[in-house]
């Protein structure tokens, strides 16, 4: 049975707020068909379909020549550069010790930084240590050390090259590395205190690219949170991105790009310091 | 229309309804009869419909939240003081989950390890066992039949001057005799994100190198460290993306039938996969003493599992990529196509990761300049007109489907 609201006074139910029993039941069975056809909705959609993409881009200008900053760790932290003002300030002054600075200031041979500073080394195990710098002319003091330690333990030279890094002190080995990531985990600790969220990180290829993926759309602020050391700087960037909810497919043909040139498409915080000259 | 005290006098005998614990027979066929009255048949079968479509809704969402995973085998152990019981060795057990690692493994093992470094190579000496199983050793009812069954933990058989043992552990290269079930007790953790940190070089790339890769021969190592400690000249004409190979190089075998989640009988041929760490040279010769988790520390990196039979090769469903494949090589750096790798701070749910767009990095038709031998996302398209199919990525029941949007999109 239905009422008509068209003309006249409603029934009498109606007109005392009770419903007809029918037309309650019509309602429930439209609400149980909508949440019927919400989970069915839901369940064909994969999760990620509503996430977002960046396609990082990382350059810097050095002299004449533009490169591609390889190798770094950039992190998203949730919120845009106004809602992280205070962490964006500390980041800014938080200073790290250059690489060289540290190693010299741990009593490191020369070789030993140009053999890390070569190849953008924070730590000794970011390449395999050849022959020719455990003995000969290009030898690392330090290396020959471990080396010769791992020969009588070892017993086999080629086993003693291999597995030099565990017979050299924590301070030349990794020291400088553990140093940066302890000022890097200070950081991340009070942006995801402040943001609520967790704090996702990539590393960039050779080329200075990287990829953050499967990100909730909102604003975010991609950062290396410590300053990257080029050959005569350090650069460090904070930078704002509005994600949407995109495939990455999209998201590569619209890359962030940071470099430390100027760019009125990105917002940007980039701090370029020289790196100081260090004392023995 | 009811009155007031007729209304208050159905609410009161509800009431007694609800909370009589047993209702006679009468009272019970006076109530239903007076519920169906309160109720009609439209109330009735609206409540019908909205309970059963939240509990849709609910078993929706949760299959959405929560892939399903396989329920774990229950741990299948002997009843206590049968024959049986310590025939199979449980890390997981009560008595040995309070152990020490290192109380039964020593690190190095002094005993018969074939390695060419110091390793825990071997099963532990007995005094690890007999310390605290002296009954299942030597008691009389331990000597029955076949000898004690404690034995065949380790021993092939429990015969005094039987010296056979099973291989320890799997992965093992030591030459010993293999145990039929390789099961495993343990997964192993393995942050890519932090040791991506620490071993990320870059090695200066002459791009002149690049054009050779088709020689590249490199992969031939035969095992992990080998192919790690090379010298790492570029006279093998390919980049060396130090920070992955360093632990993964190709693998020059084909698969052993099928592989695991693959659509149809794809198998796949040399040069497909690169290979896992297969020892503990691959962790020790950093991790040996002094950087945690040392050697000593086993439960750094070997975290308790449910026994489980590791798949010989990794799960594939259609994509026919083959690491050394392709017409020019697969010359781009690792992270290039794993774009998540190097945010992954555990093994636990970590895949291959590649979108179609790292593809398109290089298949695509405007790519041909670059790499003139590719196939293109753009002529498999083509393909998939005429034939229906497309064969050159995919197996051939996956290809024959409609190819999703994000290819569409890829191809743009």
């Amino acid at each position: 049975m239905f009422f008509s609201f068209s003309g006249g006074l409603p029934p009498a139910d109606v007109r005392r707020g009770r419903q007809p029993p029918i037309r309650i039941g019509i309602a429930v069975i439209a609400v149980a068909c909508c949440l019927l056809a919400s989970g069915l909705v839901a369940h064909t959609q994969t999760p990620s379909a509503n996430r977002g993409a960046i396609r990082l881009k990382v350059k810097f200008k050095s002299g004449d020549v533009t490169r591609e900053l390889a190798r770094k760790r950039f992190f998203l932290i949730k919120g845009s550069l106004d809602e992280n003002k205070s962490l964006i300030e500390r980041i800014k002054q938080t200073e790290v010790m250059s690489r060289e600075c540290y190693y010299r200031g741990n009593g490191a041979s020369d070789a030993l930084i140009k053999w890390l500073k070569d190849n953008d080394c924070d730590s000794v195990y970011c390449r395999e240590v050849e022959e020719k710098y455990v003995m000969g002319s290009e030898a690392v003091p330090e290396f020959e050390a471990a080396y010769d330690e791992g020969l009588r333990n070892f017993k086999s030279p080629e086993l003693a090259r291999r597995w030099l890094t565990v017979n050299l002190a924590a301070d030349i080995r990794d020291g400088y590395y553990n140093l940066k990531q302890q000022t890097i985990n200070s950081l991340i600790k009070q942006a995801e205190t402040a943001s609520g969220r967790s704090v996702l990180s990539v590393m960039t290829d050779r080329k200075g690219t990287a990829y953050l993926t499967d990100i909730e759309p909102g604003t975010y602020i991609v950062s290396n949170l410590v300053g990257s050391e080029t050959e005569s700087t350090r650069i460090l960037w904070a930078c704002e991105r509005e994600v949407k909810s995109t495939d990455l497919t999209v998201a590569m043909k619209r890359p962030l790009t940071l470099s430390n040139e100027k760019d009125p498409k990105v917002k940007c915080e980039v701090v370029e310091r020289p790196l100081p000259v260090c004392e023995r | 229309m009811k009155s007031e005290p007729q209304r208050t006098q159905r609410v009161s005998q509800r009431n007694t309804e609800t909370f009589s614990a047993v209702p006679s027979a009468k009272s019970s066929a006076n109530s239903a009869v007076k519920s169906a009255a309160r109720y009609p048949i439209a109330h009735r079968f609206a409540l019908l419909v909205i309970v059963t479509a939240c509990a849709v809704a609910v078993v929706n969402t949760q299959t959405r939240r929560r892939p399903r995973t396989p329920k774990p085998a229950p741990q299948q152990q002997a009843p206590r003081g049968s024959a049986t019981k310590y025939s199979v060795f449980l890390h997981s057990s009560d008595k040995h989950k309070g152990l020490a690692c290192n109380g039964c493994h020593k690190v190095p093992t002094a005993w018969t390890a074939k390695r060419d470094f110091p390793d825990v190579a071997d099963f532990p000496d007995h005094d690890a066992c007999v310390r605290c199983h002296r009954q299942q050793f030597f008691t009389r009812q331990a000597m029955i039949a076949t000898g004690p069954t404690i034995c065949t933990v380790c021993h092939v058989r429990a015969a005094p001057r039987e010296d056979a043992r099973f291989a320890f552990g799997k992965p093992n290269d030591s030459n010993q005799a293999t145990k039929t079930k390789e099961e495993w007790q343990f997964t192993i953790e393995f942050p890519h994100d932090k040791h991506q940190n620490a071993i990320a070089s870059t090695r200066p790339i002459d791009p002149s190198t690049m054009k050779g890769a088709l020689a590249y021969a490199r992969a031939s190592a035969p095992s992990f460290h080998h192919a790690a400690f090379r010298q790492s000249t570029f006279d093998d004409q390919k980049p060396d993306y130090n920070n992955c190979s360093i632990c993964h190089v190709t693998n020059q075998n084909a698969s052993t039938g099928t592989l695991p989640g693959a659509a149809d009988s794809f198998v796949a041929p040399a040069g497909t996969f690169k290979t896992m760490p297969r020892s503990h040279d691959a962790c020790f010769d950093c991790h040996w003493k002094n950087l945690k988790p040392a050697s000593d520390d086993c439960a750094g990196c070997h975290k308790p599992a449910v026994a489980f039979m590791p798949a010989a090769w990794p799960k594939r469903i259609s994509a026919r990529f083959a690491h050394e494949g392709g017409k020019g090589g697969h010359v781009m750096e690792c992270t290039t196509c794993h774009i998540n790798i190097t945010r992954a701070s555990t093994l636990r749910g970590l895949t291959a990761d590649v979108p179609i767009a790292a593809c398109t990095t290089c298949h695509k038709d405007n790519k041909k300049i670059t790499y003139p031998k590719i196939t293109t996302i753009e002529e498999e398209f083509e393909q998939n007109k005429k034939t229906g199919a497309c064969i050159y990525c995919h197996t051939s029941d996956v290809g024959k489907k409609k190819p999703p949007a994000s290819h569409d999109a890829a191809a743009q």
